[in-house]
């Protein structure tokens, strides 16, 4: 079957869109830049409460409902998310706030998770950026999404099991991957058996993702971008971080001194919010201090 | 959107894909009539599939007593109140279907069940609608009454699941029409949950992706029939393919009940995803509740039902269900017999029309030993 929306006119919508909306910042007031300071030491930067974020600008950044590719969103929950950005020369992160009055970390048929994801051009450039929708075609973004179902599973240090849910379930008399071997084992696993990244236990809380469009999203076979989330007092509060030279493809080299633009998108699993349905937020450009 | 033509409502309909008919569909007919809800199907699909973490809540092949079971809780229901009042009289549906009553920003109109809707699988079994009143027996159609519904995905020819889902996870496959899910591409957003109106796709927590039946299509692609058919002690089912519409083969006992007879039907077929599991209806059930379930014309399926005694291809055709492990592709009847037939015309299969009976004397000679009635 063929899908009856070709991309180009997705993209003739998109672009129209994206003008009008940069129409009306203009109109209005640019939005304000992203400054990553430069901050010393080496290594992923994921502490959410350190003080290197005290001397970090705070940028608000307007995050608005996703309605242009089905399904919608029109009551998104989240309206803003502070953002810091810092970096130390090998990495880049940034400091994601915004206020969630329900912590939603479990995944049950109507239990969705809070997640955050940033986006940056894989290439950048001025004259041509993508689509802050997740790219377009020949304009490929990299998208680092973090979830707070796998920040649960990494606090907890295993992976989510039946009772996590539902705390006096028994389990089941036969589990047959109990008495099988890994490989054996494999074909009953479903989607964790094939390796499917949503569904095994990831090494940080943040899936590293790259595409060109509504439904290309993909996981990339490097995982580079890490983070850390935390909860306190009503606020998420969440760090992702990239390295500034990425080992694999699909992942922009970014420089010291040098700009690029970002773009957020959130989403309240409160409110059942998931995949589409979410918040998403205009280009916002980006310096790297020297 | 397109518009692609379905024949259960004799009308062509919006879809949000071009209608491309698989080369063969995958098809099920299942006689309510003779369903006891034993779940011996449920347990054969539970074994076979859903054995793994995170699978313990599911029944991908559920049978529920209705009109109040349900699986998950009130799925028909929900979704029959949500889309409103529809004129269902005639041969051509005059109502709306899910694709055409999708709210602003969907592409179906459909709701997410509640996680506890799926805690009591055999809610309401046994429950009639009611008891008889002192001294009143039952009459024809029974006044008060109950049947099972087993059921299963119905791969449908426009799957709503596959409709709803943004990053075209789920796929039709074109060699047999068996919609499944890609376990590698799904991301668990449960629009295929929220989409379907038989609620047939299920999230797992563990894996926190969404699956659904898949025809056993390991054994289909080798000519067997799925694991819920053949293990029917009943013998309710039958399971092979339907031809495309205008295309009906005589000799498929598939098209032959369906198309022909008319006496099997699909379930809410106003919904507008043609789906392809059908169900010959229960005679002793009055027709408003049958003709909301299975269409306009049910009556008449029902009155072929109650003369299927006296016409042989019919009854050949009824005879075969659950005879043979292999799909069968052909029919025939032949000297009181009920003949199934492969691919190719060859015989997999024979039926007698009447089980031969046999006479014990009270008293065995050979063994010098009375024999009792009970065996």
């Amino acid at each position: 079957m063929k899908r009856m929306f070709s991309t180009g006119f997705l993209a003739a919508t998109l672009s129209v869109m994206v003008a009008g909306a940069a129409q009306a910042g203009a109109q209005e007031a640019a939005p304000e830049s992203l400054q990553a300071l430069r901050v010393s030491g080496k290594g992923p930067i994921v502490d959410v409460g350190g003080t290197i974020w005290n001397q970090a600008k705070a940028v608000k950044v307007a995050m608005q409902p996703q309605v242009v590719t089905m399904p919608t969103n029109p009551n998104a929950a989240v309206k803003e998310v502070t953002v810091r950005s810092v970096h130390n020369g090998e990495w880049l992160a940034l400091l994601l706030e915004w206020q969630d009055y329900t912590k939603s970390d479990m995944v049950v048929v109507d239990g969705f998770s809070d997640q955050v994801a940033v986006e940056f051009p894989v290439t950048y450039k001025a004259d041509n950026p993508p689509s802050p929708m997740m790219g377009n075609a020949g304009n490929r973004v990299n998208v680092l999404q973090w979830r707070a179902s796998m920040q649960r599973d990494l606090d907890q240090g295993r992976e989510a099991k039946i009772q996590d849910f539902y705390p006096n379930a028994p389990d089941a008399d036969l589990y047959y991957t109990n008495r099988l071997s890994a490989d054996a084992g494999r074909p009953y696993l479903g989607a964790k058996g094939l390796g499917n990244p949503v569904s095994v236990q990831s090494v940080g809380p943040v899936l590293d993702m790259m595409a060109e469009g509504f439904s290309s999203l993909t996981v990339r076979s490097k995982q580079e971008a890490t983070g850390k989330g935390i909860y306190r007092d009503g606020k998420w509060h969440v760090t992702i971080t990239v390295p500034m030279n990425p080992v694999g493809k699909s992942a922009p080299k970014l420089e010291a001194g040098q700009g690029t633009i970002v773009a957020l998108a959130v989403w309240d699993g409160g409110g059942q919010e998931v995949g589409a349905r979410k918040s998403w937020s205009d280009w916002v450009s980006l310096t790297l201090g020297k | 959107m397109p518009k692609v033509m379905n024949w259960q409502i004799g009308r062509e309909m919006d879809y949000p894909y071009e209608g491309k008919r698989p080369q063969s569909q995958f098809a099920m007919i299942i006689d309510t009539n003779k369903c006891i809800s034993c779940q011996t199907c449920t347990v054969a699909c539970k074994t076979t599939w859903t054995s793994s973490r995170g699978q313990e809540y599911m029944f991908w092949n559920n049978v529920e007593t209705k009109p109040y079971g349900f699986y998950p809780l009130g799925w028909d229901v929900n979704i029959l109140s949500r889309h409103g009042v529809q004129d269902i009289s005639g041969p051509v549906y005059q109502g709306k279907t899910l694709f055409e009553s999708a709210p602003d920003g969907s592409m179906v109109l459909g709701y997410l069940p509640e996680d506890v809707d799926y805690a009591h699988p055999n809610i309401s079994e046994d429950d009639s609608i009611g008891q008889l009143a002192q001294g009143a027996f039952l009459q024809m159609p029974h006044m008060q009454w109950m049947y099972y519904l087993p059921r299963i995905c119905n791969h449908c020819t426009y799957p709503a699941c596959l409709a709803s889902c943004p990053r075209q996870s789920i796929y039709k496959r074109p060699e047999d029409g068996i919609v499944l899910i890609d376990q590698e591409r799904c991301r668990g957003y449960r629009e295929c949950v929220r989409g379907c109106p038989y609620k047939k796709p299920f999230f797992n927590s563990i894996t926190r992706t969404s699956e659904k039946c898949v025809g056993c299509y390991p054994a289909v692609e080798q000519g067997r029939q799925t694991q819920c058919t053949m293990t029917c002690i009943g013998k309710i089912r039958l399971q092979g393919f339907i031809s495309p519409p205008g295309q009906e083969n005589e000799s498929n006992p598939i098209d032959y009940l369906v198309r022909i007879a008319k006496i099997a039907k699909p379930l809410y077929p106003q919904f507008g995803l043609e789906p392809n599991v059908y169900y010959i209806p229960p005679i002793h059930v009055p027709s408003p509740f049958l003709k909301q379930m299975f269409g306009a014309d049910v009556e008449l399926a029902q009155q072929t039902y109650r003369k299927a005694a006296d016409d042989k291809q019919l009854l050949a055709a009824l005879l075969l269900f659950g005879a043979s492990p292999s799909i069968l592709s052909g029919f025939r009847h032949q000297d009181g017999q009920a003949i199934g037939l492969d691919k190719k015309g060859e015989e997999l299969v024979r039926v007698p029309f009447k089980e031969p009976i046999f006479v014990r004397p009270g008293f065995d000679e050979q063994f010098q030993t009375h024999r009792s009635n009970a065996t």
